[in-house]
């Protein structure tokens, strides 16, 4: 395995993240000259400015603010878990924000909630069913011994196979709108898009970005087991309640936004592993620049492969994602052999 | 210097330790020996305070173990468990570089003190080699400098302790010696070292102090020469075993 110097890494994300969002400003229905975008960004009354102002603009940093989220809260999670595979999802964050959301969409109705404020009580809604899922988890795994992952594990897969049975009723009980809007809801989409959002994704993400490479030593002595961590020094306790509830925070926001945008969270956190190694100073900010690019140029496709209309954007994460990753393996694994 | 004050330990209506004291003092190599399941690891797992006793006292420097910060422990005492799963691939140097993460002695102290940790448990050639790709021995090698780049040098908080679960399990001839060697040069730095080992050679060839663990309580204690005796190998082994001097350490030979 050969590894990149991670400040390169960062440094080349960095720049790509850069590119990706004045892709994602450009692309579209409507065609806007890269010589223009910075003029039309600081001013300007015209068709395109207000395109780029106040639909492109919330859109691409909602996609960046919501990969970003995915992919580090992965990094923690697997690192935390002490398992590679492991993803948000484990906590029952996810499959609780569709039980929330299902069931706002169901009781909503149609008819009975209109336009943005409908987009706002599904959001509520996924929120605070993740949060609820995690705390059931945690609770679950907690006792006066502390907290015990694999318990946590085995109580995660529980809820959410309980939580996919809940969805599923909803979904069963529901008319063919409402089983549509939570069919789409559940493939991940950016397409409610909007100021707002984006204020509210960042306001959880960016204290986040902060935060968690704080943790990074931490998290690396965690991998050696929780009782060597203790050993060298670390509060396992206080940390583990610290990053779940940090973990939980970061995806409920980002699911209530955006839906179940599957595999940011799982892949991008092992692809910058392959790249630079498991140490969580840099895996965590890597991550986030890497997610955040991946969900930009998937959300970008979603917007243009059929333009005017769109593709979920979940759906384009794991067509783009997985192939690229495949690949990324199966040259990791010839690295080894020779 | 660490003092267990007769502990106890019940766990689900068990009672897994009864009435132990012991001491590891600086400069003193103890030995725990006993048969599987006698209580050795929940012994080691009491001294470290990982869990707390069920009656008696653990203190460190006089202060019982629970009102130690982690952080400020850490940069005393180091624990090698019995087995580490690592299932990330860092490097050699990495693991061996986590051992200083109490201390904040700089990036280039702590280089220095990995690449020794690393010779003294002759795994130079392993520095940039993954751990995932190592063998048993060689990942054992790579945790024991791990723990000892943890207590390198001395601190002026307090003397240094170094607690080892049967470090010499995966281990060749050559790296048992080595081990042993290992641990009496810290004695002799004045490092308390408490070492759970299943080779009653090797215990007797390396501690000062014996410890013999049956059914959770201390059958004996003392110098090697005499607590080693076929009266207790059979009492606490089973095992009809016959003591010989070493013709060249003088110490205990039990031929079994």
């Amino acid at each position: 395995m050969h590894r990149l110097p991670p400040k390169t890494f960062l440094i080349v994300s960095l720049a790509l993240l850069v590119v990706a969002l004045a892709l994602g400003l450009l692309s579209g229905p409507v065609a806007i000259a890269p010589t223009r975008l910075l003029g039309l960004l600081s001013s300007g009354q015209d068709m395109d400015s207000r395109i780029l102002q106040s639909i492109r603009l919330p859109r691409v940093l909602l996609a960046a603010l919501a990969g970003a989220c995915l992919a580090s809260c992965g990094a923690v999670m697997q690192g935390l878990f002490r398992n590679p595979l492991a993803d948000p999802s484990l906590i029952g964050v996810s499959s609780g924000a569709s039980v929330g959301a299902s069931f706002v969409i169901f009781f909503g109705g149609a008819g009975f909630l209109g336009g943005t404020f409908e987009l706002t009580a599904i959001a509520v809604g996924a929120f605070v069913g993740g949060l609820l899922a995690t705390a059931i988890v945690y609770r679950l795994a907690s006792s006066v011994t502390g907290t015990s992952v694999s318990t946590m594990l085995l109580a995660g897969i529980a809820i959410t196979a309980l939580a996919g049975a809940a969805t599923s009723l909803f979904s069963f009980f529901a008319d063919n709108e409402m089983l549509r809007r939570i069919s789409l809801w559940q493939m991940g989409n950016l397409d409610g898009a909007s100021w707002n959002r984006v204020a509210i994704i960042a306001a959880v993400v960016l204290p986040m970005m902060v935060l968690l490479p704080r943790e990074g030593r931490a998290l690396n002595a965690i991998l050696l087991g929780e009782s060597e961590a203790r050993h060298l020094g670390i509060a396992v306790e206080s940390l583990k309640r610290r990053l779940i509830l940090i973990t939980a925070l970061g995806v409920g926001v980002a699911v209530a936004v955006s839906g179940v945008v599957a595999f940011v969270g799982l892949i991008v956190p092992h692809l910058v592993r392959l790249m630079i190694g498991p140490d969580h100073r840099y895996l965590i900010p890597g991550s986030a620049l890497l997610g955040a690019v991946l969900l930009l140029l998937a959300d970008t496709g979603a917007r243009t492969l059929m333009a005017p209309s769109e593709l979920p954007t979940g759906v384009v994460t794991a067509l783009l994602g997985a192939p690229f990753f495949v690949a990324l393996l199966l040259q990791q694994r010839r690295k080894v052999l020779d | 210097m660490l003092e267990a004050r007769n502990i106890s330990l019940n766990v689900a209506g068990f009672s897994l330790l009864q009435d132990i004291s012991l001491r590891v003092a600086p400069g003193v190599v103890t030995a725990v020996i006993g048969a599987n399941g006698a209580g050795k690891t929940s012994l080691l797992r009491l001294l470290t305070g990982e869990q707390k006793p069920s009656g008696g006292v653990v203190t460190f420097n006089g202060s019982p173990l629970v009102d130690w910060q982690p952080e400020q422990l850490a940069r005393m005492m180091a624990v090698l468990p019995q087995s580490s799963r690592l299932d990330f691939p860092f490097t050699a140097r990495e693991v061996v570089m986590l051992g200083r993460t109490p201390h904040a002695t700089g990036l280039a102290r702590d280089a220095q003190i990995v690449d020794a940790a690393l010779h003294a448990v002759d795994g130079g050639y392993l520095d940039k080699r993954f751990y995932t790709h190592m063998s048993g021995g060689e990942k054992q090698r790579v945790q024991l400098a791990r723990v000892l780049a943890q207590i390198w040098e001395p601190v002026t908080e307090g003397p240094r302790i170094l607690m080892l679960d049967e470090p010499t399990s995966a281990f060749d001839l050559a790296h048992q010696q080595l081990t042993l060697s290992i641990m009496r040069s810290l004695a002799e730095q004045g490092v308390g070292v408490l070492v759970v080992i299943h080779d009653l050679n090797l215990a007797a060839r390396c501690a000062d102090q014996l410890l013999v663990l049956s059914c959770g309580r201390i059958a004996a204690s003392g110098a090697p020469s005499d607590v080693l005796t076929s009266k207790m190998i059979r009492e606490v082994f089973h095992v009809d075993a016959t003591i010989a001097v070493n013709p060249v350490t003088g110490t205990p030979l039990v031929i079994a």
